[in-house]
């Protein structure tokens, strides 16, 4: 993740052409466009936001204290779920992390959509699709975030949808989740 | 885009939810900023354009008219809260509004409206436990979902909300709604939206749920009833054309007008107000036997006493030889005065316990308005009566004397040589 395929993914999102996107020589996701060039996944995000007027972009900007915050879950997708969701165990545990997050709310930062909301998810996107259901089915609130994020088509770019049905089912039948 | 007229009182949660259609889709709704309850609903040239006369209605400026909240709401959004393009999330948008109708308003308004004093207290009310499942429901519902239809805010979520207001202001304190976090989650989620921060202002979520104090209903009743007689007079004719069973079978619409009408009930309904008020004043009365030694309240009561209009009776449980523990018939007493709560405000008794487990007998010395038995007044009074022996009593005997001052002043025995053990003052 944090790669090259994930800010251009991301700058579909927002509707914002994704111009040259390419690692440089130190390995840094590098960006080229207008003839400026950005270095490092946090900061390119920083001037997609900028250049974009959807939803999502504006949500990101819409105050002070959301646009710290949305840089600091970036800076987490970037430094410790990317990395961490190669191991089983870490994997495990930020999966429980997010899932006792989504409790209390329906998105990451504020009430709305933003740009932490796509760098988390593009970052747990395989994590996520790897899951078998009886594993979704401790990771409810996390399934729903995920399941509501990827129902949105920009989100989703064409990729088939993850199943999350048989928790509905499960649900239902059992009625044992509260 | 439509614009027009929103003609609402304030801080009322239908006209919420057109209002916030609005700020989504950028309608232009402006609220009359001249309307005044009960004047502007009912004058003519408002009942022409809206002949039920309630509100929220809606008036565009091309001079076309609409009443229902949830009409208002749609035809004010936009695309998106209508639903989007699919038809299963319009229809499932439909589906939301009906259950906030037919399900949470009800529920919500019996669970808050008594407590606002808005209407009486009803008995046996089950409206907690029905608003209860009914947040269950949602609850399930939104441990999958974002949102209710689709995975945009739809008229569905907001209307919803809308219906949720009440209960979340008043009752729903943190432990009362903790069950039910997936609906906070998703409830914080839509009042913190800006759209519906923008309509829906300083709110609060409740801290402490609100408890009924009787005195609330009798100042608003006061409130209402007091200042416009001829309004009054219009409300009761109203009253007549429902009677008392529709009332019971339908307490949503019973309810629902009595939000739109500031309470419709009937100024007062003491079975009392019938009988001549006489000179005798139970409260002074009462305050003097609370606060004053027997000595001195008990010539006060029969020097105040008025025996064209009041009477004392003597009540004799019938029963007798059935009671056991002493605390078991002491509830029996207090269990009957609460059953007469409303009778307290024109009569009084002092009902005792004499001899001890096993070998007692109950009987009390009761005053009250009117030269009748009481009881026969309301069909609420009626549930223990039956159980006692009742006989009035001659005001002026000196038979009387004694016992009104020895049931008053908890002492001597009863016909059988059974000590005095407990009394209970019913005031």
């Amino acid at each position: 993740m944090c790669d090259v395929a994930t800010v251009k993914k991301i700058a579909n999102c927002l509707g914002v052409s994704p111009g040259q996107v390419k690692l440089n020589d130190e390995q840094v996701v590098t960006r080229i466009s207008k003839n400026k060039s950005v270095n490092g996944f946090a900061s390119i995000l920083e001037t997609l936001a900028l250049e974009s007027t959807s939803e999502t972009a504006l949500n990101s900007k819409s105050s002070r204290e959301v646009e710290a915050q949305v840089y600091q879950w970036i800076e987490f997708a970037v430094l410790y779920v990317a990395p961490g969701s190669k191991d089983k165990y870490v994997a495990k545990q930020l999966l429980a992390d997010f899932n006792r997050l989504f409790i209390n709310k329906s998105y990451l930062v504020g009430h709305f959509i933003t740009l932490a909301d796509l760098a988390v998810y593009y970052a747990i996107y395989n994590l996520v699709k790897c899951l078998t259901p009886v594993e979704k089915e401790s990771y409810l609130n996390l399934s729903r975030w995920f399941d509501h994020l990827q129902q949105r088509p920009e989100v989703n770019q064409g990729e088939p949808l993850l199943n999350f049905t048989t928790i509905y089912l499960h649900g239902w039948a059992t009625g044992t989740h509260i | 885009m439509s614009t027009g007229t929103l003609y609402t009182y304030p801080e009322n949660f239908r006209a919420y939810k057109a209002l916030i259609a609005a700020q989504y889709s950028g309608a232009k709704v402006k609220v009359a900023d001249n309307f005044k309850f009960g004047e502007t609903n009912k004058s003519a040239d408002f009942l022409k354009k809206f002949p039920s006369g309630k509100v929220p209605a809606f008036e565009t400026d091309d001079g076309k008219f609409l009443s229902e909240s949830n009409a208002i709401a749609y035809f004010v959004a936009n695309e998106q809260l209508r639903g989007g393009k699919c038809p299963y999330v319009q229809a499932q948008v439909q589906q939301w509004i009906s259950f906030a109708d037919n399900e949470i308003v009800p529920a919500s308004c019996a669970w808050v409206f008594p407590l606002l004093g808005i209407v009486p207290q009803q008995k046996n009310n089950t409206a907690k436990q029905d608003a209860e499942v009914v947040l269950q429901l949602l609850n399930q519902k939104l441990l999958n979902a974002t949102y209710l239809a689709g995975e945009r805010i739809t008229l569905a979520d907001i209307i919803v909300f809308s219906s949720l207001l009440h209960l979340y202001e008043h009752v729903l304190e943190p432990s009362v709604r903790k069950p039910f976090g997936n609906v906070n989650r998703w409830f914080l989620t839509i009042l913190n939206q800006p759209q519906v921060q923008a309509v829906v202002k300083d709110y609060k979520l409740c801290e402490k749920s609100l408890v009924f104090d009787p005195k609330k209903y009798a100042e608003f009743q006061a409130k209402v009833g007091g200042g416009k007689p001829q309004q009054q007079k219009q409300e009761k004719k109203k009253e007549e054309k429902k009677p008392k069973e529709k009332k019971e079978q339908e307490p949503a619409e019973e309810l629902d007008a009595a939000d739109e009408a500031l309470a419709l009930e009937p100024k007062s309904k003491d079975p009392f107000d019938a009988l001549p008020k006489g000179t005798f004043n139970f409260d002074d009365f009462k305050r003097v036997y609370s606060n004053e030694d027997e000595a001195k309240s008990i010539p006060y009561f029969f020097e105040k006493f008025d025996p064209e209009n009041y009477s004392i009776w003597i009540g004799e449980y019938k029963y007798n030889d059935e009671l056991a523990k002493v605390f078991m018939s002491c509830n029996l007493i207090t269990g009957m005065f609460q059953r007469l709560d409303k009778m307290r405000k024109a009569a009084f008794a002092s009902v005792c316990l004499f001899g001890e487990d096993n070998n007692s007998t109950i009987s009390g010395i009761w005053v009250w308005r009117g030269q009748d038995l009481a009881f026969t007044l309301s069909p609420d009074w009626q549930i223990d009566y039956e159980v006692y022996d009742w006989k009035k009593l001659d005001a002026k005997s000196e038979e009387t004397k004694k016992l009104v001052t020895q049931y008053f002043s908890w002492s001597g025995t009863d016909k059988d040589g059974r000590k005095f053990n407990q009394g209970k003052i019913f005031k």
